[in-house]
């Protein structure tokens, strides 16, 4: 008897669905004559397909499909544009990642990152919060409006030199 | 993907039915035996296959053509099967003994002993198979129903040919157990 039962067992799918190779394929034939136990194993996977297989042959060849066709064009004929909650829904029908669930640690680590960001960059945008008019001066010769930055870092000092200017400003 | 068929999508893609006719022709009799065997009744298979058909009518012009048509279909038409046998399951189809084992109903006592026989062993069958986990449950309706090879499944599973072997084996192992006194009826030996 060529190769120990082990060996063979874990070749024994593969050959039995015909997927193993040529030298593993000898190697299981030259084995099975000698090998009650492996024989049984493979009769157990051949029983189980004909389990399975069998009853659906049997209905397929009963089977006659035209009139499935002409209720199928009946209903696309009438077909509307989908909403965009059926697309939605057909597309996650057809993606095994959203099925499982995957997205949603996905999502949450990018509204994390999101908010994270967000902060970071809105605190590099310099804000200033509307200036404001402290202090309004006249004078004979030169009228001073003194501007003050709420929190106050700078302060603007404008000087008009014309009465003119004062009003083409404003 | 041929030529003929990237052109039948394609027209499909801009909604000609006499297209979407062909490409139903040419799959209708492949998504009927996915959904048959996961469901293991011909009126819920037939409607299934409408179900299928009506999706990729509407969802067609997303397929870009980055696999292979038919993975995308068998994809379709799985889900759909396993999702209509879930609803099925929820309308109280089976009915459980105490230990949870499948226990054939009260309807089918007028009828024929063959028909009756048959129906039960359908019964037994689809009750297993609702027992394996949904990616086993694919695997193996793709291996023993449409004979895909290994590496066919794996492109209709996005999964390796490693994980596909992995499933199959589990699969087999679990239903060979809990399919064991259907071998008293002859069909597992």
């Amino acid at each position: 008897m060529r190769g120990s039962c082990s060996s063979i067992s874990q070749l024994l799918e593969r050959y039995f669905d015909r997927e193993a190779g040529d030298g593993e394929r000898a190697l299981v034939e030259s084995h099975l004559p000698d090998c009650p136990d492996c024989r049984e194993k493979l009769m157990l996977l051949e029983g189980l397909r004909e389990t399975i297989k069998a009853p659906v042959d049997e209905a397929f060849k009963e089977e006659t499909f035209p009139w499935v066709w002409e209720k199928i064009e009946r209903k696309i004929r009438t077909e509307r544009r989908p909403s965009w909650r059926e697309s939605v829904r057909s597309w996650l029908d057809l993606s095994p990642l959203l099925r499982k669930k995957v997205w949603v640690p996905a999502v949450a680590a990018i509204l994390v990152l999101f908010f994270i960001t967000a902060q970071i960059f809105l605190k590099k945008i310099p804000f200033h919060p509307g200036a404001s008019v402290v202090e309004y001066v006249e004078s004979e010769t030169h009228n001073v409006m003194v501007y003050d930055l709420e929190k106050a870092k700078a302060t603007v000092i404008w000087l008009f030199e014309e009465p003119e200017e004062e009003t083409f400003s404003s | 993907m041929n030529d003929r068929e990237a052109e039948l999508i394609f027209r499909c893609q801009q909604g000609d039915h006499e297209a979407f006719k062909e490409i139903f022709n040419q799959y209708h009799q492949k998504v009927y035996r996915i959904a048959y065997g996961v469901l293991r009744q011909r009126e819920d298979a037939l409607d299934v296959v409408q179900e299928v058909f009506i999706k990729l009518f509407r969802s067609i012009k997303n397929f870009k053509g980055k696999s292979a048509f038919y993975t995308y279909l068998y994809r379709l038409a799985m889900n759909t099967a396993i999702d209509h046998s879930r609803k099925a399951k929820r309308a109280v189809f089976l009915s459980l003994d105490e230990e949870g084992g499948y226990q054939p109903s009260d309807r089918d006592e007028k009828k024929p002993d063959h028909i009756v026989a048959q129906r039960e062993m359908e019964g037994k069958v689809r009750w297993a198979i609702d027992q394996l986990p949904q990616d086993q449950k694919a695997t193996l309706i793709y291996r023993e129903i449409e004979e895909l090879s290994y590496q066919e499944i794996a492109g209709a599973m996005e999964c390796s040919v490693g994980t596909v072997m992995s499933r199959l084996h589990y699969g087999r192992k679990k239903l060979q157990g809990l399919l064991k006194d259907v071998a008293k009826g002859g069909a597992i030996k």
